[in-house]
């Protein structure tokens, strides 16, 4: 399943640049997600995403290996991860394009989801559901955070 | 494989409620069992404890109160799909309940736990929202009453708060002049598309309609805009912009591709059911 979001930031490139590799920071921004670690800066990162939705709890840890990066402008990576309790696998890739002038930074946001295993039974509307809440929640936290820092 | 847990077996409401209160998520509410154990042994969630309300007296019957058809929330499909009152004065509910998943789930699944477990790929929700049903909340504190339009949230989520039960589900009967239908198309275990209308007649125009569509989506949804090019017109031009509102349906019933249908297969189905029910409704109306 892909997702896309696309949020303007009063906030200058350079400044939203360096906040997207401050992973604390970055990591507080997505609901659900704790416990960020630095494997080796720039490259690999693990975190866990931690989502419920009815009666089911599900924890990912997850491995995020950054693919590519520009400065200032493009940022692709991949997060895996796997929930043993639940027999379930999940797998995103990740997309951020940075543009803009100025005061004023335009951010690209697409994610590919797919999850694999029993959770994938439960049906794609719920896994759909609970991506783009994550995602619209993580687009106005990192759209608040960096507006308050301005 | 099922994993231990505790039975909790409280036999008042407020007694239930304050042990979901106390328990919080190591706990969940067990009536027939047909969704939650099926999850459960799939290891797909677990509970330390699981309150069964079934001790819980006078919550499965089905009775009338001044033109409201009440069901208790305890009552099992099957006992609803054969109850005399219902088939004397709702029977569209009950003809619903005969084709409601298969003999085994009906035997012990219960209407109340079917519309908490908010499974999307389920019937009767479909129904109870052209029916304009109300549904009793209760909690120890208190009770409340909240239209069905708002009590589904998203798949397998509900308004229902973690010590509240659903403990009645309130249906106004029928005007005269009226009737109601429910069809479901699917190829697998569970339906694809689900399709209610209720139509009440005024002569030969059409006094109200509903139109509601589940399975399709995430939850069931009331689709207005389809209820707005039947609406007040006569049975023949409304007859005549069925399929208008067949592609209007299948547009907002917000569709999702998965196992059960691509999301146009499953649109296409919405238009051919709604053009099914209505030709139904108009017939039972005259």
């Amino acid at each position: 399943m892909r997702f896309e979001r696309e949020i303007d930031i009063h906030s200058p490139k350079e400044k939203v640049w360096r906040f997207l590799w401050d992973i604390d920071r970055f990591i507080a921004c997505v609901p659900g997600c704790k416990e960020a670690g630095t494997l080796e800066a720039g490259k690999s990162y693990t975190a866990t995403m931690v989502e419920k939705v009815g009666p089911f709890r599900v924890e990912f840890p997850m491995r995020i290996d950054v693919l590519e990066s520009r400065e200032h402008s493009y940022i692709k990576a991949q997060a895996s991860g796997s929930d043993s309790k639940i027999g379930s696998r999940m797998k995103v890739e990740l997309e951020v394009n940075l543009t803009g002038e100025g005061d004023q930074t335009k951010l690209l946001l697409g994610a590919s989801v797919d999850i694999l295993g029993k959770l994938a039974t439960l049906g794609h509307s719920m896994i759909k559901r609970k991506a783009d809440q994550v995602m619209d929640e993580f687009a106005g936290n990192l759209k608040q955070k960096l507006e308050a820092d301005a | 494989m099922l994993r231990r847990f505790r039975l909790e077996e409280p036999e008042t409401v407020p007694e239930a409620s304050e042990l979901l209160a106390r328990y919080g998520d190591s706990a969940r509410v067990y009536a027939g069992g047909t969704e939650l154990l099926l999850v459960m042994k799939e290891g797909l969630a677990h509970y330390e404890r699981l309150v069964n309300i079934k001790k819980i007296p006078n919550l499965d019957t089905v009775k009338q109160d001044n033109g409201v058809i009440s069901i208790g929330a305890l009552a099992t499909h099957r006992s609803l799909s054969t109850d005399a009152l219902l088939e004397e004065r709702l029977p569209v509910f009950a003809a619903m309940e005969k084709h409601v998943a298969n003999i085994r789930v009906r035997e012990v699944g219960t209407i109340g736990g079917n519309l908490c477990f908010a499974e999307p790929h389920a019937d009767p929700g479909t129904l109870l929202l052209v029916l304009g049903a109300k549904l009793i909340l209760a909690k120890a504190s208190g009770r409340r009453e909240i239209p069905i339009e708002g009590f589904f949230v998203g798949p397998y989520e509900t308004v229902l708060e973690d010590d509240e039960l659903l403990t009645e589900i309130r249906v106004p009967l029928l005007p005269a002049h009226s009737a109601a239908a429910y069809l479901k198309f699917g190829y697998l275990e569970r339906p694809s598309v689900g399709v209610a209308v209720s139509l009440s007649l005024d002569g030969a125009s059409v006094r109200d309609v509903r139109v509601a569509v589940g399975c399709a989506g995430p939850t069931p949804r009331r689709i207005e805009a389809a209820e707005e090019a039947l609406r007040g017109k006569s049975v023949e031009d409304a007859s005549e912009s069925i399929g208008k509102a067949g592609a209007i349906a299948g547009r907002e019933s917000d569709a999702i591709t998965d196992l059960h249908g691509s999301k146009d297969y499953k649109e296409h189905i919405v238009g051919v059911l709604l053009k099914r029910a209505f030709t139904q409704v108009v017939e039972q109306c005259r």
